[in-house]
């Protein structure tokens, strides 16, 4: 029993979300004689002073008394931490309710839902998120409005109330009609050979395009592809999450968390285990694709792309200060973003592939077609593109129109099944001697994981002394290197490994 | 006709020019040697064609013995082996000028692809000429001395070929031309061997046109990403450069 605070008639707990974190919050909820009056207490945003009347209106009409001649006080605590959002309003009516009918408050039980006016529960965002902080905070039993139980449940470890209304609530915490716990079937991964939405079976030619998917799937690489309009590279871009193994447990339930804050799950399915394919517009704002908006950030598309492939078409149309923003998550996983109420951090680890056109017509280097550009308009463009950003990109392939008399009577190509399973076996390799992706080698690893002999280490060197590759160019072909090698024999990286690894670099020419 | 040792960009013009006159009904006549003349006869079979083969030898003895194979297939799609030499006649020095002059004679108009100064090829034009047969040429690079025989014949006079429609249009007494280029085929005549050594991919390469790694492969019968590591070792020393989604030769520069 927690101590009982002199005055204090009910306590009663429920969660907030920062970003991926849930903070309890305790509502204690206080009946005196004093004024007449309902006073909401504890840093309250708009939302949850609205809070007052729902919960009043929804206690009238399930039957339940409500102190209306008497000074009645709710605090929110702690109080520095700002509240918003309707996910306390049942809380704060069953904290009333409790203290109205001078019932005992129920130990480590949190509450979570919106009240309509009638007394039903309705959804909340963000449900599986506050599970997983209660959780940590001790906390034992959850109600959550029906539809969220099976997202609750996936915290794991917490018995979870499936509550349509503050009546039914009620009638259990006073003993006279007990609710069932929610008891679904625990999660089971999805059958790893399920067949793609876009399977490579469907596209024609581009020989380089395959190659390049399969290397960047099996290293988990960033893939630049640059061609002309209607080239396909969008549909090529669309076939990667089907090359990719599915999600693991844990993989889908930190996307699951991504999700959840965004009320984006599929009531009664939460867990998706096919990886995310997002393409932002370049139209996108910062906080559209990095995470943000006022008040609360929510999370981008980037963590939206979490675990999965984050696609930029028309790369060199995106504002340059968008693409900067991209750097940081490219290089730790993850996103912090610092507002007035603080930092909240969102998990952002996913492999980027971009696309654009060689020129502002698009048909510079076409065989077929002229460029209509300027040549400074075609520098200008592609100096837009020889980034920093760039430099972050281990493939770049050129993808050419498919010639008319191609289309329509080459055999159809290999099925994303096929390129899927020497994918899956390059991952494994890479996890069991390294526990990381290629991609993920920093150049230390790179020396212990990929040793180059000697004809492979000085035929690296010669490229890059002749084209001006930076360091960090440097070390990207070599990972590339290390994942063909993954792909050939897993054993050592040879000479023709490297330079198979540097026919998929382009940009050093541009730059 | 042309040269027995073309250029990759030679060669494409042979087969495109031969696949699309095939296609149009028109008998290609050529002489059965490696190189051009081996590219027109698999052009117009991938045309769909009748394609008529001119031997310097006897009707039985197939020379040079690589194409012994093209010669069956010729046979087999309604084409022709035809020979003025008894039957046994073996290679000889003499017989291929006489043999040009019948390949002139059964032509109702000679174009020719690439030419070297002096070359058996201008023979034949010339024997063109005389029978009183329009003569056409095939322009190409102004560095490839495979192409100073057919300059030499366009500054005499002979028509200009770029594409098939020059040649229907002169064989159909049309003056109307249009300028199209011509699309290179996405698989040449010749089925190369696998490469041999450093530079073994070089001689499948254009410097007129960018051949892509995955025709590469398929032509050649390798794997993908052997074929981009070979060119990725040429682009390194100088001999190729990218083009677009393909690769081309780099002309006149030695190793780097």
């Amino acid at each position: 029993m927690l101590p009982r605070l002199p005055g204090v008639v009910a306590r009663v707990l429920s969660c907030l979300l920062r970003g991926l974190e849930g903070h309890l919050v305790e509502i204690q909820v206080d009946i005196s004689s004093g004024p007449v009056g309902f006073a909401l207490v504890g840093l309250a945003s708009g939302s949850v002073r609205e809070a007052k009347e729902r919960v009043r209106s929804a206690i009238h009409n399930s039957g339940l008394p409500f102190p209306s001649q008497r000074k009645l006080t709710v605090n929110l605590a702690p109080a520095e931490l700002r509240k918003d959002g309707a996910g306390l309003d049942l809380a704060i009516g069953v904290g009333i309710s409790l203290a109205a009918l001078g019932l005992p408050s129920p130990r480590s039980t949190a509450f979570l839902g919106e009240l309509a006016l009638d007394g039903a529960v309705r959804h909340v965002d963000g449900v599986l998120v506050a599970a997983r902080g209660l959780i940590r905070h001790g906390v034992g039993a959850l109600f959550v409005p029906e539809a969220d139980a099976a997202e609750a449940a996936l915290a794991g470890g917490l018995r979870v109330y499936p509550c349509p209304s503050l009546s039914i609530a009620m009638a259990h915490l006073t003993g006279d009609t007990l609710l069932d716990p929610y008891s679904g079937r625990a999660p089971t991964p999805a059958a790893a050979d399920a067949s793609p939405e876009h399977d490579l079976a469907e596209v024609q030619g581009q020989d380089s395009a395959r190659r390049a998917l399969e290397v960047a799937a099996s290293g988990g690489h960033n893939l630049l592809m640059y061609g002309p309009p209607g080239a396909g590279k969008t549909m090529l871009a669309r076939t990667l999450p089907g090359l990719l193994p599915p999600l693991e447990l844990q993989e889908a339930l930190e996307l699951a968390q991504v999700r959840s804050v965004l009320g984006d799950l599929t009531a009664g399915r939460p867990l998706e285990w096919v990886r995310p394919f997002r393409a932002p517009h370049h139209s996108v704002s910062l906080a559209g694709l990095i995470g943000g908006g006022s008040g609360l950030a929510t999370p981008g598309e980037i963590s939206r792309a979490h675990h999965g492939v984050l696609f930029l078409d028309e790369l060199a149309e995106f504002r340059a200060a968008t693409l900067q923003a991209l750097r940081q998550p490219m290089e730790q996983g993850h996103i912090v973003i610092t507002r007035r109420s603080g930092s909240v951090v969102y998990p952002a680890r996913f492999q980027l592939v971009a696309a654009t056109n060689p020129c502002p017509c698009g048909w510079e280097g076409d065989s077929q077609r002229s460029c209509r550009c300027t040549p400074a308009s075609v520098e200008a463009y592609q100096r837009t593109l020889s980034g920093p950003l760039l430099d972050r990109i281990d493939l770049q392939v050129v993808v050419a129109r498919t010639p008319m008399d191609v289309l329509g009577r080459e055999a159809v190509g290999e099925s994303s099944a096929a390129v899927r399973a020497r994918v899956v076996a390059a991952r494994q390799l890479q996890i069991d001697r390294q526990s990381t992706l290629n991609a993920g080698l920093r150049a230390p690893q790179l020396r212990r994981w990929a040793p180059l002999d000697a004809t492979a280490l000085s035929a690296l060197r010669r490229w890059a002394g002749q084209r001006g590759l930076s360091a960090r160019g440097f070390h990207r072909a070599w990972r590339v290197a290390r994942t063909i090698a993954d792909l050939d024999t897993g054993g050592p990286v040879r000479e023709h490994h490297v330079m198979e690894a540097l026919g998929y670099r382009l940009v050093e020419r541009a730059a | 006709m042309g040269a027995r040792r073309p250029t990759p960009y030679g060669e494409a013009v042979a087969e495109r020019l031969a696949t699309d006159l095939a296609h149009a009904g028109v008998a290609v006549v050529s002489g059965l040697a490696v190189g051009v003349d081996a590219a027109a006869h698999e052009g117009a079979l991938i045309g769909e064609g009748c394609t008529i083969a001119v031997l310097g030898t006897g009707v039985d003895v197939i020379y040079p013995a690589a194409n012994t194979d093209l010669a069956a297939r010729i046979v087999a799609r309604g084409g022709a082996l035809v020979s003025q030499f008894p039957d046994g006649t073996g290679p000889k020095r003499d017989h291929f000028p006489r043999r040009n002059w019948t390949m002139a004679a059964l032509a109702d108009l000679v174009v020719v692809v690439e030419a070297a100064e002096g070359s058996g090829a201008l023979i034949t034009a010339e024997a063109g000429l005389a029978q009183g047969k329009a003569v056409m040429a095939v322009p190409g690079s102004v560095f490839s001395p495979l192409s100073v025989g057919c300059h030499q014949l366009l500054r005499d006079g002979a028509g200009l070929v770029q594409n098939a429609r020059d040649v229907l249009g002169e064989l159909n007494g049309l003056t109307a031309v249009l300028d199209d280029p011509l699309t290179p085929p996405d698989r040449l005549a010749v089925e190369g061997e696998a490469p041999r050594g450093r530079d073994g991919l070089l001689r499948h390469l254009s410097d007129a046109y960018p051949v892509e790694p995955g025709d590469l492969a398929r032509r050649l019968g390798l794997a993908f990403p052997d074929v981009v590591a070979r060119l990725t070792r040429l682009e390194l020393e100088g001999k190729a450069r990218r083009m677009g989604a393909g690769y081309l030769r780099v002309r006149g520069r030695g190793m780097t």
